[in-house]
């Protein structure tokens, strides 16, 4: 079983805030737009103290609030201040969100920090406006009480307040008019069978199962596929296939040497051995999975502890975790048993998946936020691992597919009654901060990375700084007060704005603190950063009520937890009353039963190879999504991939090798006619190079690149987020890596994958956009870091080799993986001698005096203005070259990566 | 409740397919453009007879979008919202609901102008004369008074989801009339309040997202401080190369052309002509923009009109004139920020700076645009997030109000000379000719010829729309 007593988990500290919006702490514009009396709303000030979860309270809490806090506050307060009363000023106290949230004065209480809460200064008599309750002071006792409790952090065993909280047990659910048995007869809905192989007529042509299937459709359409691919054009396929890489000039040669028969399949067990391979899988996944390292929305806040379920997932591919075993852990994983700290750690990272979507957390309603966090959490899930489109019955029955409204709230119930841990710190802007796990110390996990030298003269100059500011700050009552006369029309004895700008200060301060938990002071991260998003048991299993078109304020009939009766053709799960119920769902999706599951995995696997899902909307099985061009196909591949232990390398190994897979991509006459989009398989498909591919290919060539996983994220060790683009100039020393381990902060997405249809982090995406815009094209012309690694290319191009001749033989094999053909190595030879003869002739007519141009653009960056993030791909130290050789190289190798042909997969 | 959110069309799912698969994503919106005035929409739309042009060239006169976006909720009740009873009820105490306070009368004179007689404040001098192009639309309300909620609401029409944003929905929808331009820009836009989602294409296609554009101007940007490596001197990013002249890299684009030939020869690679054409339009591009965005050519009396060179108004002129000649180049959406509106305290010093800010670079932007008669078939758009409340804060500051505020349209096929809605008698809430985003957004695409519950585009498993399963046009204002 778990080892329980690592449960517990730390305060909501140990994450912090960033804004990323706002301009450094004490700009006064930022500050006044967001925040102030506008925004009452503080969430939880700037104790740090978290107050508990009612699971968490001891014994003596609970009954110091029934016996000393509770008939108070019923007797004295709820007149006025409860659900159905008057809710003067705003305020609530029958709920412990909503004394948090507080009325229009801002928080009632403060956990920890009885002088700041109002709660308690308006029981004293402190404030004139603020004399509570108006019938009377209430006896010296009491208000000790009350003091008292707020001490102890607010100690509050009430329920916390979701969006099951106003059901209505007596009422009944609507009557759907979807009939689900009719619509189990929709072929998603059925469980997948094996069919006998379909007979051929050019029995010699299949190698593998899927062959006769694919080739039963071209026959049957009087499509005859084409040639086999030549063996370098297949060796590169394959290569960027399964690791994202281009072969190298070694592999190139070794493989078009290798004449034995088992040549290709000894090269595909190489590169599915490869740690490349789980980077390359593992992003496919993180697409899926809606990866990123931030909030996105409205208030960008950054998620400084996702890196560890990206690392998760590339290693579960890597060690080729079983699908099934997958998917639970990402559900379920702090419900597993595990043998040791380690696998412990691990599993609960594993559900970091369901922690990392977007969110509001500037948002005011705490039950509205609950109710979309389930959502996205239903959409994530459902779309992601069911290709099914449960949230769609938010508001109402499923327009197309039968999935009656109670049916989501059903799921909802199971993810309501989870606690999702994503941490972020209280601050201004965020009123809901959550808590994070901690991980076992000894389980051998990596800390993060450390924190360059730079970043920490910039992180300790923003903390002196504000510091300083904060130093002799009015405290929140004062501000208040002054807020109070200046209302009443008096001058306040306080400047409100430089108030303003302090309690920010403040925020800023806090998240440095905290920041200082998780590194030491030479920047090394410590046991206080192995933190890790995810989810656990709430403690408290409810039911959710149907939402009457989705509106948290009409609460229905309430609606057991379950799950959707359309999917349950093979079995339903039972679920525990003593717990939420992910596990059973867990096990109910990764089941041989479940009629999607494995369908929808082998289904994205096939689009990553083939460029095209057999269903081609891999998202989205139901009715308005498309249907299966081979049908049979698809059902007999899941039954195998489930009887063969959900083995994704073995899937991945079976279409590779398939004759289907190893056909040229260039389409015979015929095709190209009738048939260029290759619907029946008779050709490859040309595909587009993602982002991370073109970007790791350009760094491979230069041979810069850098196999090696870099420690944690950058995301991970800034705090000070208002800092993070002028810390991204920064970055230098980390990015040679691969393009997997760039931070993925939503919204500010680094260039280079942003540029070419980069998965868009919100959602669910399947199967990336392929766009071609001009945007690209001036990407791969005049961007900066484009150009370095051209520099480092061909710098890497005169070492190898001493003619110009043999460096364009040699750029094509490490750039094309392939020798130049005669035209071609004419033309560049041609370009070569013509470019280096200008770049001869005048520096200031071929380059715009070079290096003037830098050092202005450098101290552009320097600025901090106008600054984006974006990943640094050459060496620091690079220049921009004055060599006219190197020059006329460079841009020789620059046009190399801007070709049609660098871009593309044949 | 209608429920037209799911209503199911292949038809988009093919116009998707058309415009990602046609190639280069300005070639494909110009296909676009071109089908569209070929009334040949409904054949690419498909077999259901719901093209989302709505047909005619005689209903639709607005043919793009200058959407002058005032970050932070700038205060109808002292600009265009007149509510002589908010003056005499001066200092009363005002207790609705949460909000409650001492009523403060707009420190600033209101006056008719035009021959319409709209009542506008002394604020706003220079746009009163061109009260007879105006729509006032005085019964607006948003969901919520923040923000960020109401910024990303009022660009992408909702708040709860990451949808795509207005401007992209129009480029979308009518694709761009220059090839050599983005079909949609923002000019200096600002980076908190949802950021780039405000002109983000989100899961439209990724060619119709606005393109951010920097240029160098004084005064307040739209409320924020610095993302985008674009700057003044690279108004878009990578837009210039730091090391070759022209004709150098011209060259080189020969030579990647002539190795993509080859391959085109070789591979019978469809994707790739569209590819050779981005590389020649953004070489024209590059050449192009910033040619666009040089002001040094036109005439001191143009740049005097929009208050160029006079400190208080050259920043914003200058984005007002350059909104104007990327209208008169054939872009399709082009929006504008001012920030600063968040008016708290200091309303009285605050309120008048930010007007004469932008006052007279909006008058000249609209005089300008009639001149070249462009009024006509352009839609320019003034308004915030939300407006503020009738009630004093800090004494001397109007608190966020979602509840009623005043936005105005001009031109693009809107009633010139109209006041359309209204707030309650102190100008605290919408009461009559309400309408919310959802018609806002509506009516400004029917005035572009385009039906909003037709513009659709299938996403995880059903159709989306701008306007989701609400919005209504409103056709009191359509001329």
């Amino acid at each position: 079983m778990p080892i329980t007593h690592r449960l517990q988990s730390i305060p909501l500290c140990a994450a912090v805030l960033l804004t990323l919006s706002a301009a450094p702490p004490v700009d006064p514009m930022d500050d006044d737009a967001m925040s102030g009396s506008s925004m009452s709303s503080g969430g939880m000030a700037s104790t740090g103290m978290r107050q508990k979860d009612p699971s968490e309270l001891t014994q003596a809490e609970i009954s110091f609030f029934e016996s000393k806090i509770r008939p108070v506050l019923s007797g004295a307060c709820f007149k006025c201040h409860s659900e159905g009363s008057r809710v003067r000023g705003g305020l609530r106290l029958d709920t412990p969100d909503a004394m948090l949230r507080g009325g229009d004065s801002g928080p009632a209480i403060v956990p920890g920090d009885a002088d700041s809460s109002i709660l308690i200064r308006a029981l004293r008599h402190t404030d004139e406006d603020y004399e509570m309750p108006p019938s009377g002071k209430l006896s010296d006792a009491v208000i000790a009480d009350f003091e008292r409790w707020v001490a102890m952090g607010c100690p509050d065993p009430r329920a916390r307040e979701t969006f099951g909280a106003n059901g209505d047990a007596s009422k009944a659910l609507p009557i759907s008019a979807i009939d689900i048995a009719k619509g189990r007869d929709f072929w998603a809905y059925q469980l997948p069978v094996s069919t006998p192989l379909p007979t051929v007529a050019k029995e010699a042509w299949p190698t593998s199962t899927l062959d006769f299937y694919l080739l039963a459709g071209m026959e049957a359409n009087g499509i005859t596929p084409v040639k086999d691919a030549d063996k370098g054009t297949l060796l590169r396929r394959v290569s960027f296939d399964l690791t994202g890489l281009p072969p190298t000039p070694a592999e190139v040669a070794a493989f078009l040497r290798d004449t034995s028969p088992n040549a290709y399949a000894e090269l595909v067990d190489r590169l599915l051995a490869s740690p490349a391979f789980g980077e390359r899988w593992g992003r496919h996944w993180l697409d899926v999975a809606r990866y990123a390292e931030s909030s996105g929305k409205e208030i960008n806040i950054l998620y400084p502890h996702a890196w560890r379920y990206r690392d998760w997932v590339i290693d579960a591919f890597n060690k080729n975790l079983p699908y099934d075993q997958f998917i639970v852990e990402q559900l379920a994983g702090d419900l597993l048993p595990a043998h040791n700290d380690r696998e412990f750690a691990e599993h609960w990272i594993a559900t970091g998946y369901l922690a990392m979507g977007t969110k509001s957390h500037n948002a005011r309603g705490r039950a509205q936020f609950t109710a979309d966090l389930v959502d996205e959490q239903i959409d994530a899930v459902s779309q992601g691992i069911l290709a099914t489109t449960i949230a769609c019955a938010r508001c109402h029955d499923h327009k197309f597919d039968p999935i009656p409204q109670r049916d989501y709230y059903a799921v909802a119930g199971i993810f309501a009654s989870t606690e999702t841990r994503y941490g972020t710190l209280a601050q201004q802007q965020n009123n809901h901060p959550a808590q994070l796990i901690r991980l076992p110390d000894n389980a051998g996990l990596s800390l993060g990375g450390a924190q360059p030298a730079q970043v920490q003269r910039v992180l300790q100059g923003a903390y002196d700084r504000t510091k300083a500011l904060v130093a002799g700050a009015p405290t929140d009552a004062e501000i208040r007060e002054a807020r109070m006369a200046e209302n009443r029309g008096e001058k306040p004895k306080i400047d409100l704005q430089a108030a303003q700008r302090i309690r920010a200060a403040q925020d800023q301060l806090n998240m440095y603190e905290h920041l200082a938990t998780r590194f030491d002071e030479s920047g090394n991260p410590t046991n206080g950063n192995l933190l890790a998003m995810g989810v656990a048991e709430s403690g408290r299993v409810i039911a959710v009520p149907l939402l009457e078109r989705g509106e948290i304020d009409k609460a229905g009939a309430i609606v057991p937890r379950g799950v959707p009766e359309v999917l349950c053709a093979g079995e339903t799960p039972e679920l525990p009353s003593n717990a939420s119920g992910r596990l059973e769902l867990a096990q109910w999706i990764a089941s041989e039963t479940h009629p999607l599951t494995a369908r929808v995995w082998v289904n994205r696997v096939w689009l990553h190879l083939f460029g095209k899902g057999i269903v081609k909307t891999p998202d989205n099985f139901g009715s308005s999504g498309q249907q299966p061009t081979h049908r049979e196909l698809l059902d007999r591949m899941s039954v195998e991939f489930m009887a063969n232990g959900w083995d994704t390398k073995a899937l991945v190994r079976e279409i590779v090798l398939s004759h289907s897979y190893r056909i040229d991509s260039v389409p015979d006459a015929a095709q190209a006619k009738s048939d260029p989009d290759a619907d029946w398989y008779g050709h490859m498909l040309h595909r587009r190079l993602e982002g991370e591919a073109i970007r790791d290919a350009m760094l491979f060539a230069a041979g810069t690149l850098s196999l090696e996983r870099p420690a944690g994220s950058f995301v991970n060790m800034v705090e000070g987020g208002t800092r993070i683009e002028q810390l991204m100039q920064f970055l230098d020393a980390n990015t040679s890596s691969r393009s997997v381990y760039l931070p993925v902060v939503r919204d500010l997405v680094p260039q280079s994958l942003e540029t070419f249809d980069f998965a868009e982090s919100s959602f669910v995406t399947g199967d990336r956009a392929e766009t071609t815009v001009p945007t690209q094209a001036l990407y791969m012309l005049n961007d900066e870091q484009v150009m370095r690694v051209a520099d480092a290319f061909a710098t890497r191009l005169q070492r190898d080799a001493k003619t110009t001749d043999e460096r364009i033989q040699r750029a094509f094999l490490l750039a094309l993986s392939r020798k130049p053909t005669g035209a071609e190595a004419s033309a560049a030879r041609t370009f070569v001698k013509h470019f280096e003869q200008l770049a001869a002739r005048a520096g200031s007519e071929t380059t715009e005096a070079p290096a003037a141009q830098g050092n202005r653009r450098a101290a552009q960056r320097q600025g901090g203005v106008a600054q984006r993030l974006r990943e640094r791909m050459g060496r620091a130290e690079a220049t921009i070259p004055n060599d006219p050789e190197l020059i006329a190289l460079s841009a020789f190798c620059q046009a190399l990566f801007a070709t049609a042909e660098f871009r593309t997969i044949d | 409740m209608q429920f037209d959110c799911c209503s199911n069309s292949e038809t988009v799912v093919s116009r998707r397919d058309m415009l990602t698969q046609v190639g280069c994503g300005f070639g494909a919106m110009a296909f676009a453009a071109m089908l569209a005035q070929n009334s040949m929409a409904s054949t690419i739309l498909g077999p259901d007879g719901r093209p989302a042009l709505v047909a005619g060239k005689t209903t639709a006169k607005a043919k793009r979008v200058i959407f002058l976006y005032m970050a932070g909720g700038p205060s109808h009740l002292d600009t265009f919202d007149y509510k002589p009873e908010l003056a005499n009820a001066d200092g009363k105490n005002l207790s609705v609901g949460r909000g409650s306070g001492q009523l403060l009368a707009s420190p600033w004179k209101f006056q008719q102008g035009g021959k319409s007689g709209l009542w506008i404040s002394d604020l706003f001098p220079n746009v009163r004369e061109r009260a007879d192009d105006i729509c006032l639309l005085r019964g607006m309300k948003t969901a919520v008074p923040a923000h960020a909620q109401a910024s990303v609401m009022m660009h992408t029409g909702s708040f709860q989801f990451v949808r795509p944003s207005f401007g992209s929905w129009v480029l979308y929808g009518l694709g761009s009339a220059n090839e050599n331009l983005p079909g949609f820009i923002t000019i200096n836009p600002g980076n908190g309040n949802g950021g780039a989602q405000n002109y983000g294409a989100s899961f439209l296609p990724a060619s119709v997202q606005g393109t951010r554009v920097d240029v160098a101007r004084n005064g307040n940007r739209g409320g924020g401080g610095g993302r985008g490596q674009a700057t003044p001197d690279e108004p878009i990013e990578d837009l210039r190369n730091d090391r070759y002249t022209r004709s150098a890299q011209r060259e080189q684009i020969d030579f990647v052309q002539t190795l993509n030939k080859e391959r085109q020869r070789r591979e019978k690679d469809s994707a790739i002509e569209g590819l050779i054409e981005s590389y020649e339009l953004a070489f024209r591009m590059q050449a192009e923009v910033p040619e666009l965005i040089d002001l040094t050519n036109e005439k001191q009396s143009t740049l005097d009109m929009y208050g160029i060179g006079q400190t208080a108004t050259d920043g914003f002129g200058r984005q007002c004139l350059l909104a104007r000649r990327f209208a008169e180049e054939g872009v399709r959406f082009i929006e504008v920020s001012q920030g600063g509106w968040d008016t708290h305290r200091n309303l009285r010093v605050d309120l008048e700076r930010q007007c004469g800010a932008v006052d007279r670079p909006i008058a000249a932007l609209l005089t300008d645009l009639k001149q070249r008669g462009m009024l006509d078939d352009t839609l320019v758009i003034w308004g915030g997030e939300f407006g503020r409340t009738p009630y004093a804060q800090n004494g001397d500051g109007r608190d966020h109000n979602a509840k009623g505020f005043t936005i105005w349209m001009a031109g693009g096929g809107v009633k010139g000379g109209l006041s359309y809605g209204s707030t309650d008698a102190t100008g605290g809430e919408a009461v009559d000719g309400v309408m919310d985003i959802h018609a806002w957004h509506a009516t400004a695409l029917h005035l572009m010829g385009l039906d909003h519950s037709s513009l659709t585009f299938n996403h995880a498993g059903r159709d989306f729309r701008l306007t989701d399963v609400k919005g209504r046009v409103v056709p009191e204002i359509v001329a």
